[in-house]
């Protein structure tokens, strides 16, 4: 297991390094100079930037500058917002993200585990259809469709009931981060909904249950201890790639519902040609994504013995 | 048709489980399937009961019903009764406050590679019915398991225990399986085509484990094959099954040596032997099975008959009973036939 473990994180850090290497060329391809703005850098500024990432040398030297720095953690100064480090806008802005994104990714995945197995349990009968029916809906509407959607209901239950039930924007309480988490995890737990439903009707049909039934085991033991773990397996393996789609999707929502978190930066330094930001927060996602895509290969590891012994 | 030769059914010792005129049906798209029409047959402690029949003639539609394993709907248990030791146990889940399944009938299946949980250890799978029905606490269950893998010949069982499944061949799987069905000591095992999914010498030996288990335990073993080899070797009984009904039924030494039903004789047949003297070509059984969508108002081997005549087109053949319980379904027996049966079926008998 820790020969495992180690394995994918080496496998880990080649893959963000590869990140990093495609992102600071793609970059440098683009056409532009994030110093020649509407808002004036002061010839002293700029002298300075250029010294410290070598600006005024070579692509190849400024990627082996642009890579020491990286591995000592060092993301930079931003180019565009004065005084700004990319490592504090990140620690001040992701913990957001990162807090909605797993609120989300809790939804999700509880929801689309206990939606899925309803579904297969009654299949073909009234819950089935109307679970089946809604994911259909979750899966087609897009996320910011349902949060202005989502904003008209609350501004009516608010006023409904007079009292500020659960606020229409902003951030800071559980209250806040509800409705904004549930919005940015139902296209995803729509998803897992439909693999766990396909995957314990695999299961709830298989000889082992079969042979459970036989062995005169209780319905909720059944259930318990020989359906849903078999069943969750392909949900756990598509866990990683979901909290990538939800973590950087939150971009939309966040913006919806004025939540301070790290997208907005992501989409304005691209627009803005901000090296360095766009530089730090492409590596610091790609990096997390990496490595919640380790936990989760850890956690299958977990649950299916054959992955832990090979 | 009950005054035929020798109708009075001897009576033996009360039977463990005794089933009577049990019918199966399913709905299926294409409209109901009559799987089981009408079978009955009983078990006795410590005798194998083995079921013949080829593939869909409902052999194992038959036992799941009884273990109550047929997904309800679509299938339908339309009439019959199964006694166990004289209780119907059909649709009841608990006897004499016991559970029939895994505590009373333990069943094992065909393939032991998909019936078993794929993350579930061999000892865990095997603990839980004791857990389930005997009440033991996980610790005791899982040593009781162990000995329960000692007592199937597994070597290093306790190292055996803590595997999955993935970890084992198909043929110690198949142990386990026979360690998990008699964990509770059952009365009666349920082999459904226990040997069928592994390689030859494999199966002689599952075959002289149950053999060896039933000895020890005295339950009774009903088991479902396709295989006449099986039967020689394990039954003490045959009823042997073609298109949803019993068509012949006697001891092993009946059925095979004083065969008195076109199809055993047909199966026979098609049996290859390595007796030099009785060496012959295999005949294959002409046709298929009738369809049970619509099942033939008459006799359901008549297509495939050699000696059909036209009575067996016309009306289901009653039990005719030969010698003492040993009856076979065929308008042969009856005293108006033209044809002798002796001469059709008992060829081998002076052997």
């Amino acid at each position: 297991m820790w020969g495992y473990i180690f394995k994918r994180l080496v496998q880990g850090i080649i893959t963000v390094w590869f990140i990093a290497t495609a992102t600071f060329f793609a970059m440098h391809s683009v056409p532009g100079d994030p110093l020649l703005n509407d808002r004036a850098v002061t010839p002293q500024m700029r002298a300075n930037l250029e010294a410290k990432y070598g600006l005024d040398k070579p692509v190849l030297t400024q990627y082996f500058v642009y890579l020491g720095n990286l591995s000592r953690g060092d993301f930079g100064i931003s180019f565009t917002q004065e005084n700004r480090q990319v490592n504090d806008i990140i620690r001040q802005h992701f913990p957001v993200s990162a807090i909605l994104g797993v609120l989300a990714v809790v939804f999700a995945a509880a929801g689309g585990v206990l939606f899925g197995a309803l579904t297969a349990l009654y299949r073909n009968r009234l819950p089935d259809y109307i679970i089946m029916f809604l994911v259909i809906l979750g899966i087609s509407v897009p996320s910011f469709v349902l949060a202005a959607l989502s904003q008209l209901a609350l501004v009516n239950l608010n006023s409904l009931f007079a009292t500020n039930i659960l606020p229409v924007a902003g951030w800071g309480t559980i209250r806040h981060m509800l409705v904004p988490a549930l919005v940015l995890g139902l296209g995803t737990m729509a998803y897992l909904t439909r693999l766990m439903r396909s995957s314990m009707l695999e299961i709830i049909n298989s000889d082992y249950v079969r042979t459970a039934r036989a062995k005169g085991v209780p319905p909720a033991r059944i259930f318990a201890r020989h359906q849903l773990r078999n069943a969750i397996l392909p949900v756990v393996t598509v866990l990683g790639p979901a909290i990538a789609a939800i973590t950087t999707g939150g971009f939309v929502v966040e913006l919806v519902f004025a939540i301070p978190g790290l997208g907005r930066y992501f989409v304005e330094a691209v627009q803005q040609l901000d090296y360095t930001v766009i530089m730090g927060t492409t590596v610091f996602y790609g990096a997390f994504l990496v490595f919640m895509v380790i936990v989760v290969d850890v956690i299958y590891g977990f649950i299916d013995p054959k992955v832990r012994l090979e | 048709m009950s005054q035929v030769a020798s109708a009075v059914q001897p009576q033996a010792e009360e039977p463990l489980l005794q089933v009577e005129d049990l019918v199966v049906e399913f709905d299926t798209y294409g409209g109901t399937v009559q799987a089981v029409r009408g079978v009955g047959f009983s078990v006795h402690s410590g005798k194998t009961l083995a079921i013949v029949g080829e593939s869909g003639c409902g052999k194992s539609v038959m036992v799941q019903s009884i273990m109550r394993l047929i997904p309800m709907p679509p299938g339908r248990i339309m009439a019959g009764s199964a006694k166990l030791r004289g209780t119907e146990i059909l649709g009841a889940n608990i006897i004499d406050g016991k559970d029939i399944r895994g505590s009373e009938i333990g069943m094992i299946f065909q393939d032991p590679m998909t019936s078993l949980n794929p993350t579930m250890t061999i000892g865990d799978q095997i603990a839980e019915p004791l857990q389930v029905h005997r009440g033991y606490s996980y610790r005791q269950a899982f040593k009781r398991a162990i000995e329960l893998l000692e007592m199937t010949r597994i070597p290093e069982a306790a190292k055996r225990a803590r595997q999955y499944p993935f970890e084992f061949s198909g043929g110690m799987l198949q142990r386990a399986m026979i360690a998990m069905a008699i964990s509770c000591k059952p009365a009666i095992l349920i082999a459904d085509e226990p040997s069928t999914a592994l390689d030859v010498t494999i199966q002689a030996q599952i075959l002289d484990l149950l053999k060896e288990l039933q000895s020890e335990t005295g339950m009774a073993i009903i088991l479902i094959t396709h295989d006449l080899g099986v039967v020689a070797r394990m039954a003490d009984e045959v009823a042997v099954m073609y298109a949803g009904k019993i068509v012949e039924h006697g001891t092993v030494d009946d059925v095979f040596y004083r065969s008195a039903h076109p199809y055993t004789v047909g199966l026979r047949e098609a049996m290859p032997t390595n007796d030099p003297a009785r060496q012959h070509k295999l005949e294959p059984i002409q046709g298929s099975p009738p369809d049970l969508f619509a099942p033939p108002a008459g006799c359901g081997y008549c297509p495939r008959c050699p000696h059909a005549m036209k009575v067996c087109e016309q009306s289901q053949p009653e039990r005719f009973y030969l010698l003492g319980e040993h009856f076979s379904r065929c308008w042969l027996h009856h005293p108006m036939s033209p044809q002798k049966p002796e001469s059709l079926y008992f060829k081998d008998a002076q052997q």
